[in-house]
């Protein structure tokens, strides 16, 4: 199973879309507006890497395709398949 | 049901003539009966400065015929807004309905100012002469103001009388006198008294036959706006034609 | 010029903003204080009535202050009239709310009032902080900033500026969540999981749409 999110593409989010971009189990690929951020079973992003604001931060998240968050916090956000 | 009609009188303190007349002309319908109310504004000369000060007193008066909930109010005093600047009824009738709407009032609002512009307009006058008992700087702000509403004012005479009281004093034959004065070639309307202190009910009907010309004064405008404005027929014997607009045509 | 050209088409949304929002106050003179001496607000208008309508009413007053871009805010004092409700409950001049109601709950319903630069936030940070009614907080949302306090009457204040303009891509995502939001709603099951999980859905149908609208030049770059 694949966990899948979406970003909205704003120059503020691009702090979470670098990090999954960094990760070789992470595939981002341009979906209209957004991005895809996909990988085997799990996310996980680190927030300090991203260097987002809290407001910014906990609203990232614009969608998830057959996915779940199960962790979003001030130190990850962490996605799996369903 | 009470059908009566409550009308709501604005009138300057000093102003004795409003009263007669409105009662005089509206009492004479055969289709609605009329109660009169009326708030007076503190005013006793008729200078700018009385003038201003009265206008803010209009508030106050707006607030006692409201508790009185009459069904139409007119701010009798043409002169204190025709001198406050060009289009003021305007403002002057939307502040009072603004104020009206807001406790929930429905009453209908005029001004014998805008009454007698409005008037002029449904009678299709494009050139007018006028009769006013004012000083002459004030007179002239009168003649200005109709001017900018679109009605050619082609000759006018001021009774220069500045004591309000006076005003109502001022005898028929003076009034008359200046009438005749006038060059009313190409006159579609004598005003013959655009005032609404100055007495002249009396004047009109004789005044028309006269001159053979449609005679208005600020109160028989002031009538047929408040009868327009409760959507009663418009047809008042014996004061000029325009208060028989409605009459039926009688068989020749 | 055709007549196609000289055809005034009115567009669908053809409002122009607040013209006025009323509240109530039985405070008039700190609600003057604040508005008008505080914040500098200027007074533009005033209607004082009875209540001559079937209810029951008293005498009052209808006063507006100016908050820029011609849109008023407006109070309503009723003369002789007492608050409403517990007044140590949580609330405002309008209502009371049940004790137990949270505040971020009271504090939901709020007034924006915009700001065009960091300097203006800052200089009526600095009005509000010299005054009884100081900043109660200094937020950075993702694209604004804003200052929040509560007036004399308890209504929550907010002044903001925009860090940045909205974007289209902003726009596309906000109608996407909120057709997202209106489906989950009605199917009965409103959680953000569930509208996270619907708006997946309606990105990945609607990416096209995007991609063939970003070729026509857009009205929102045609503007300076």
């Amino acid at each position: 199973m694949t966990a899948r999110l979406f970003v909205l593409k704003t120059p503020e989010n691009q702090g979470v879309v670098d990090v999954a971009e960094g990760d070789p189990s992470i595939s981002v690929v341009p979906v209209g507006p957004y991005f895809s951020i996909s990988a085997p079973s799990t996310i996980v992003i680190d927030r300090r890497a991203t260097g987002c604001r809290h407001a910014v931060w906990y609203s990232a998240v614009a969608g998830l395709d057959q996915s779940v968050i199960t962790q979003h916090d001030k130190d990850a956000l962490r996605v799996e398949a369903r | 049901m009470d059908n009566t009609v409550k009308v709501g009188l604005i009138v300057p303190s000093s102003n004795t003539t409003v009263e007669t007349e409105m009662p005089r002309i509206l009492n004479r319908s055969t289709s609605q009966n009329f109660s009169f109310h009326s708030s007076r504004m503190r005013m006793k000369s008729v200078s700018k400065e009385q003038l201003r000060a009265m206008n803010a007193q209009r508030e106050r008066c707006v607030i006692e015929l409201g508790d009185a909930g009459v069904d139409v109010m007119l701010y009798a005093c043409l002169v204190a807004i025709m001198s406050t600047g060009a289009g003021a009824h305007r403002a002057a009738e939307f502040g009072i309905a603004e104020q009206l709407a807001t406790g929930g009032s429905g009453a209908k609002v005029l001004s014998s100012a805008g009454a007698l512009v409005e008037t002029l307009h449904a009678m299709g006058a494009k050139t007018i002469a006028l009769v006013t008992p004012y000083l002459r700087p004030l007179a002239e702000e009168v003649v200005a103001y109709i001017e900018h509403e679109g009605i050619r004012v082609a000759d006018w005479r001021a009774l220069e009388v500045a004591d309000n009281a006076e005003v109502g004093r001022i005898p028929g034959n003076r009034v008359m006198a200046a009438a005749r004065s006038l060059d009313l070639d190409g006159v579609d309307v004598l005003v013959i008294s655009a005032c609404v202190q100055m007495p002249s009910l009396d004047l009109v009907q004789p005044a028309e036959d006269e001159f053979g010309i449609p005679v208005i004064s600020a109160a028989t405008a002031g009538a047929f706006a408040i009868l327009r404005s409760i959507g009663a027929p418009v047809d008042i014997d014996g004061a000029g034609s325009l208060l028989r607009t409605d009459a039926a045509v009688p068989a020749s | 010029m055709s007549e196609q050209e000289l055809e005034v088409v009115k567009p669908e949304h053809r409002v122009h903003g607040v013209d006025h929002a009323a509240f109530p106050t039985f405070n008039p003179a700190a609600t003057v204080r604040f508005y008008r001496d505080i914040l500098k607000f200027p007074v533009v208008h005033s209607i004082c009535a009875a209540g001559w309508g079937p209810e029951d009413h008293p005498d009052f007053i209808h006063f507006f202050f100016d908050i820029g871009n011609d849109d008023r805010i407006a109070f309503f004092y009723y003369f002789g009239l007492e608050p409403f409700g517990d007044q140590s409950a949580p609330g405002d001049a309008w209502a009371r709310l049940t004790p137990d109601t949270p505040l971020f709950f009271k504090n939901s319903r709020h007034l924006a009032i915009h700001v065009n630069d960091e300097e203006d936030l800052l200089e009526y940070r600095k009005r509000l902080d010299a005054s009884e009614w100081p900043v109660e907080m200094q937020v950075t949302h993702e694209t604004i900033e804003s200052i929040y306090t509560h007036d004399p009457n308890g209504y929550m204040v907010e002044i903001t500026r925009s860090l940045r303009p909205v974007t289209p891509e902003e726009d596309f995502d906000a109608v996407l969540t909120i057709d997202a939001l209106v489906d989950v709603f009605e199917a009965g099951e409103p959680t953000l999981d569930a509208l996270l999980t619907r708006k997946a859905e309606l990105i990945v149908a609607r990416a096209e749409q995007w991609e063939s609208a970003q070729l026509p030049i857009r009205d929102s770059e045609l503007i300076p």
